[in-house]
């Protein structure tokens, strides 16, 4: 027997299509690559002529105090989400005697 | 995606608010009825939620020169349905407004509406669709997951349009300028979601097709005919 890759194959080109567009629009110009979260409210600003800088919270919110400590909140975030997934994987390849393919 | 806190005038907020709550309260019923019907669900619907947690952390780049991130809400919606991935959503959106401040409490019923809620249903019809036809079960979860990432994003358009209509051409002219932020930056990134969420149907339906077939995700056919397509026989074996 030999396995069907098709779909990690198809995976794996539309991963790489993926970083080669980045890498030709990041050489093609002065892209910020902000969140379009950030890029929608300038657009409020410019259709609106409300200034982004007057909104404030209707309700007060926690905010990380700099960039590091939001990415790394972020990772936290990702890495429960790794965890969950390794131990259900795991738990279903060890009901299945370990191997991958039943 | 995330509408910030405050962006939205609080009238918006109570009306996606009131929107939201019929289906979290809907999800809350579902998962009661179905861990007192059999605790075997649970772990897939821990992998579900753990996409929703990863895909949605991941500030990727994309072709507008900006970033934005999957939902990794079609698994959920296809295995689970639309009211139990509300409540998974509503999970991951809880987190990233009390301790990032992506997103907000104020704003939170719209960001569910968009992501949560909009966005499944969008992919759940395609499901629905797709389900019991000839069309090969991994390309169903990559459109159903591709849709449903693509269409949280005109919801929130839509919601940010609804509040800031502009000042010449109104709603419309609004919703026009912010789809083309949101829904162009995030064509690249549904499709390689959908690629990776097909991939990982992949895996489980090799390891734990049983689950599948019990809640009746895809038919006994398909998901048969599929693990076989996933062995190819060599010409010596034939």
């Amino acid at each position: 027997m030999i396995r069907n890759w098709t779909l990690e194959l198809i995976t794996v080109i539309a991963v790489l299509a993926f970083i080669g567009i980045f890498l030709m629009v990041s050489a093609g110009g002065t892209h910020e690559f902000s969140g379009s979260d950030d890029v929608g409210s300038q657009k409020i600003a410019e259709l609106t002529g409300v200034s982004v800088n007057s909104i404030q919270p209707l309700i007060p919110q926690y905010i990380p105090p700099s960039g590091e400590i939001e990415s790394s909140l972020f990772a936290l975030q990702a890495s429960f989400g790794g965890l969950i997934l390794g131990l259900v994987f795991g738990y279903w390849v060890g009901q299945a005697g370990g191997k991958i393919i039943t | 995606m995330h509408i910030m806190e405050g962006f939205l005038p609080w009238q918006w907020c109570i009306v996606w608010w009131l929107i939201a709550l019929p289906f979290l309260i809907m999800g809350i019923l579902e998962l009661r009825a179905m861990m007192r019907k059999d605790r075997e669900y649970l772990p897939l619907l821990g992998v579900c939620g753990a996409f929703i947690f990863i895909l949605s952390a991941l500030k990727l780049p994309s072709v507008t020169g900006s970033c934005s991130h999957p939902t990794g809400t079609g698994l959920s919606t296809m295995c689970f349905g639309v009211f139990i991935t509300s409540i998974v959503g509503a999970i991951v959106l809880l987190f990233q407004a009390l301790l990032l401040a992506h997103g907000g409490l104020s704003t939170m019923g719209a960001n569910m509406v968009s992501m949560a809620i909009g966005g499944p249903i969008a992919g759940y019809v395609v499901y629905r669709l797709l389900k019991d036809t000839k069309v090969n079960i991994y390309v169903t979860v990559f459109l159903v997951t591709a849709v449903a990432d693509l269409v949280t994003y005109v919801i929130t358009s839509f919601e940010l349009a609804l509040a800031y209509p502009a000042q010449v051409g109104g709603i419309l002219a609004s919703f026009e300028a912010f789809f083309a932020i949101f829904a162009i930056t995030q064509v690249p990134l549904a499709i390689v979601e959908g690629c990776i969420l097909a991939l990982v149907f992949k895996y489980i339906v090799q390891l734990k097709p049983e689950i599948l077939e019990k809640m009746n995700v895809f038919s006994n056919e398909q998901i048969e005919k599929a693990r076989m397509a996933q062995e190819l026989v060599s010409p010596a074996e034939v």
